[in-house]
């Protein structure tokens, strides 16, 4: 298994160097191929691997990963000081203190700095399939940026290298490592995000370094407490043999910090719905399949540790108010990518949520969450590149003619938001899930069980009629033309859109395979304990949670089903009306419902503020 | 037995929404001193649209119309047969939703602001039907209905302000006044039912029938165990819409808005702490 698991490291890496030096022709054949090869060699260590894999590497990669570190470090401190950014070269001198400090005091060692298990071999699937249809479709995507070629090269060589890193740090198990790690993934985003060079850019991108950053601090601090408190070597599996320890909170607690910040939870929001500067494939990599990714999986990885303790009990009230908050924030946007970007922040919010409640059921329910949305947000973010480059608008008040002008897209966007949104798919039972399971722990936290409970009912209530805006925008035509001519579109962007349309399908279909044999699997390696999956008549019986396969399924053959067959039904013999306007000529323009949240959301920022520090806090004391 | 009684209701849903309709008209005549028009009214409006032309704005608005039943009586199916509360209470918004997007899919400046306004009603009851939901539950140990038929004692008597709030609700998920602003015929000729004619709009308004039975079959469950008393509360909260109704004056959705989240949500949140409270004595 080593070579494999290996090659998922290397050859990302080799490609996007080949890609740099390669002719266009022989570099979109390279890419297709390794494309192909990243997927299927995911899918089959997903299939072969049962039990957790650890392995080291040679003494001399722990000089060469100190080595990149402060390499790294430093290539920050230039960024702070050719962009005069102030923050940046705060947390970079911060850093390198601590860092320096660490590799003083406790040198890497030859421990396992490798794991591969469960977990990680699902975010390899992940990881590997979402970001390799990126790539695809990037390869048209960025030959109509107007940038100069080698640019291009460069753009498609980032991308790779972010499928390597991110495959880096779901298996890795030293904390250092995974420091380089997670820095080099906020590295890539860095670049990606000022890719196009203007001032925007620029800007936004140094807010994603900073925050990023923070992280990046939390996690050594953690590393110096772990040795500080003398668990032995920082590593994750370490953590959790200590998980009774009650010095454990605070390094639990900084780490939780990286991973809401990496999951772009409030107040550190603002990094992510900058990120949207950039080409919109960035967009696309950075929400579904890597970057704010890394969020749910520092927390599943942590579950068991975190479980029932006050730390929990702070992200569970921290992500039930953003799970709320984002959701509030997106009713008064107007920007397709906009309202995607917070609805990611909403249902990151969920899936932590689930994660750190740690029962089977909400675990299956966050990995769920995770594998749906990936699929769904890539969906939807690369036909937001589409109507950008092929129909030029951005805004959703536009959308309302796409139903005529691109029946393709709009078809596959309305697929899109329904697969998050209707039963049987990750949002619909994320929500379900995560409010029957926070009754049954509401009885011990009264107040604040109460109060999460009640946001998540709200914030569930305010996505679904902020998807169901768009699907009405989406749906809107004319009775005059009744005719459906799909358009056509490059092979690239049809391709890709088309394989993650049958990811969707294949996903609906196999939902209860999934269930027994994907999702159930991991989330008992990562509990440590036997998830039973029993089939009773209707029901499925997941630890305390029946679903109910039937009633599910007629379900989605009522919504999704016929909300998609409504568009393409034509019936006969009837006589058409024009609509009804009181009898006057007149024409209208439509716009969709917009709330000012304005007096609201200036809050946000500080209630959020206010929660992480209560992190700290909780995890100190 | 159960079963059979259940699937009875089922199926006979449509005939006793209809007839429970039918009722309700009788009922506001009379308290404004009508006689009404005769109890099998809505029976033959129903007729009468089936058997019109069919006129359509385009396929899709009607056809989802025709949806818009079907997952009514699905939900209400799931709720009569017992099942999870939570899920009972998304799927009913989704088939609600099914006519927002209806009313969303025409050019038509009525069902759009019918539209618009149906969507901020639902915002405004869906989470107070969950919160009422979890404190069943942290009562019951069991999201299914059928566990509230198993319990010692009538919901109402154990919580008292979940059946308040559910009454506070009732009028904006009836859309009756002085919450109607959904369908309010004087400002926007109905709303989203403006452009359905013919059979279409037979069906949308058998789904209304459907949403009598709906509402009613929860406030039965606050008395569930004690037929004679859910029937009475059932009788309560139905003179008690229709008595509103007819003595109220139509607020706008703001001030809707602002009621659910001033009065309906603190009530439903101080219910569910008390529930979480019970529990722990």
């Amino acid at each position: 298994m080593y070579p494999l698991i290996s090659s998922l490291f290397i050859l990302p890496v080799v490609v996007s160097g080949l890609v740099l030096i390669l002719p266009k022709l022989l570099s979109r054949i390279l890419v297709i191929s390794t494309a192909f090869i990243l997927s299927t060699i995911s899918l089959y260590l997903f299939i072969s691997i049962d039990q957790p894999y650890h392995f080291s590497v040679p003494e001399h990669m722990n000089h060469l990963v100190a080595d990149a570190d402060i390499i790294l470090l430093f290539f920050f401190g230039g960024i702070a000081i050719r962009r005069k950014n102030l923050l940046v070269g705060l947390m970079t001198i911060l850093q390198l203190g601590i860092l320096l400090y660490l590799l003083n005091n406790n040198p890497l060692d030859n421990s396992t700095q490798f794991i591969v298990d469960k977990l990680s071999l699902f975010m390899f699937v992940l990881i590997n399939v979402i970001s390799s249809i990126i790539c695809v479709f990037s390869l048209k995507y960025i030959d109509e940026e107007e940038c100069s070629s080698f640019r291009k090269k460069y753009f498609l060589s980032i991308l790779f290298w972010f499928i390597a890193v991110m495959n880096l740090v779901v298996s890795s198990d030293n904390l250092e490592y995974f420091f380089l790690f997670f820095e080099l993934t906020t590295l890539a985003s860095f670049l990606l995000i000022g890719f196009r060079r203007d001032e925007i850019s620029v800007k936004n991108a140094l807010t994603a370094l900073w925050m990023n950053q923070i992280g990046g601090l939390a996690i050594l601090v953690a590393i110096f407490f772990i040795s500080y408190n003398g668990y032995g070597d920082a590593t994750f599996s370490n953590l959790l043999a200590h998980a009774s320890a009650s010095t454990i909170l605070l390094p639990l607690a900084l780490l939780s910090v990286a991973a809401l910040i990496k999951g772009a939870q409030m107040p550190f929001s603002k990094w992510l719905l900058g990120a949207m500067v950039a080409p919109t494939p960035v967009s696309a990599l950075l929400h579904s399949s890597t970057m704010v990714k890394i969020s749910p999986f520092i927390i599943l990885r942590l579950s068991p540790a975190l479980k029932d303790t006050p730390v929990a009990w702070v992200i569970i009230a921290l992500t039930g108010f953003v799970f709320a908050a984002s959701a509030i924030g997106a009713l008064s946007q107007d920007n397709f990518k906009k309202i995607l970007a917070h609805s990611t922040i909403a249902l990151l919010a969920l899936m932590i949520m689930m994660g750190v409640v740690a029962t089977p059921v909400t675990l299956i329910a966050a990995l769920t969450l995770i594998l749906f949305h990936g699929i769904s947000k890539c969906m939807l973010f690369l036909n937001a590149g589409i109507m950008e480059r092929v129909f030029h608008f951005k805004e959703t008040s536009d959308m309302d003619r796409l139903g005529e002008t691109g029946p393709f897209t709009s078809f596959v966007i309305r697929v899109g938001f329904m697969s998050l949104l209707l039963p049987p798919f990750g949002a619909f039972i994320g929500k379900w899930f995560s409010i029957e399971t926070l009754g049954a722990l509401a009885i011990n936290q009264k107040i604040l069980g109460a109060l999460v409970i009640v946001m998540i009912a709200f914030g569930g209530a305010v996505l679904s009629l902020l998807y169901f805006k768009v699907l009405g925008l989406l749906i809107a035509r004319t009775g005059d033309r009744d005719k459906i001519k799909f358009e056509k579109l490059s092979p690239f962007y049809a391709n890709s859109i088309l394989v993650l349309l049958g990811l969707i399908i294949a996903g609906v279909l196999g939902f209860p395979f999934l269930m027994t044999s994907y999702f159930a699997p991991v989330a008992s390696q990562v509990l440590n304990l036997p998830i039973a999956i029993t089939t009773q008549g209707w029901n499925m019986q997941i630890g305390s949670m029946i679903l109910p396969i039937v009633p599910l399924f007629i379900a989605f053959l009522l919504l999704p089903v016929t909300i998609v067959l409504a568009m393409f039904i034509r019936f006969k013999n009837v006589d058409r009306a024009k609509e009804y306007a009181c009898g006057e000529k007149v024409d209208y323009s439509f716009s969709a419902l917009y709330f000012s949240t304005d007096k609201a959301t200036q809050y946000f920022t500080l209630i959020g503020l206010l929660f992480f520090v209560a992190l700290i806090v909780v995890g100190a004391l | 037995m159960d079963l059979v009684i259940s699937i009875l209701l089922i199926v006979m849903a449509p005939i006793i929404g209809g007839l429970i309709y039918g009722f309700e008209r009788i009922i506001r005549a009379r308290m404004q001193r009508r006689i009404g028009p005769p109890l099998l009214q809505p029976f033959f409006d129903f007729l009468k649209l089936a058997d019109k032309r069919k006129i359509i704005v385009h396929s899709t608005h009607a056809f989802l119309g025709i949806v818009h039943f079907f997952s009514l009586w699905f939900a209400l199916a799931i709720l009569l047969l017992g099942g999870d509360l939570i899920l009972v209470i998304f799927l009913h918004l989704l088939s609600t939703a099914l006519l927002i997007l209806a009313g969303y899919s025409t050019r038509s400046i009525f069902s759009h602001l019918g539209a618009n306004r149906t969507a901020i009603s639902i915002l405004a009851y869906e989470p107070i039907l969950i919160l009422i939901g979890v404190s069943v539950f942290i009562l019951t140990g069991s999201f299914d209905t059928s566990s509230i038929f198993n319990y010692r004692e009538p919901l109402l008597f154990k919580l008292p302000l979940a059946f308040i709030a559910l009454l506070l609700i009732l009028p904006i998920k009836q859309k009756k006044s002085p919450f109607d602003v959904a369908e309010a015929h004087q400002e926007v000729v109905g709303g989203v039912e403006l452009e359905f004619s013919g059979i279409f709009y037979g069906a949308v308004y058998a789904a209304k029938w459907l949403d009598e039975i709906f509402c009613y079959s929860l406030v039965y469950l606050f008395g569930a165990n004690n037929p004679i008393l859910g029937l009475g509360l059932v009788l309560f909260a139905f003179l008690y819409v229709n008595a509103l109704d007819n003595s109220s004056a139509r607020v706008s959705y703001k001030q809707m808005w602002r009621f659910t989240l001033m009065v309906a949500l603190p009530v439903s949140f101080i219910n569910l702490l008390l529930s979480i409270l019970q529990h722990l004595l």
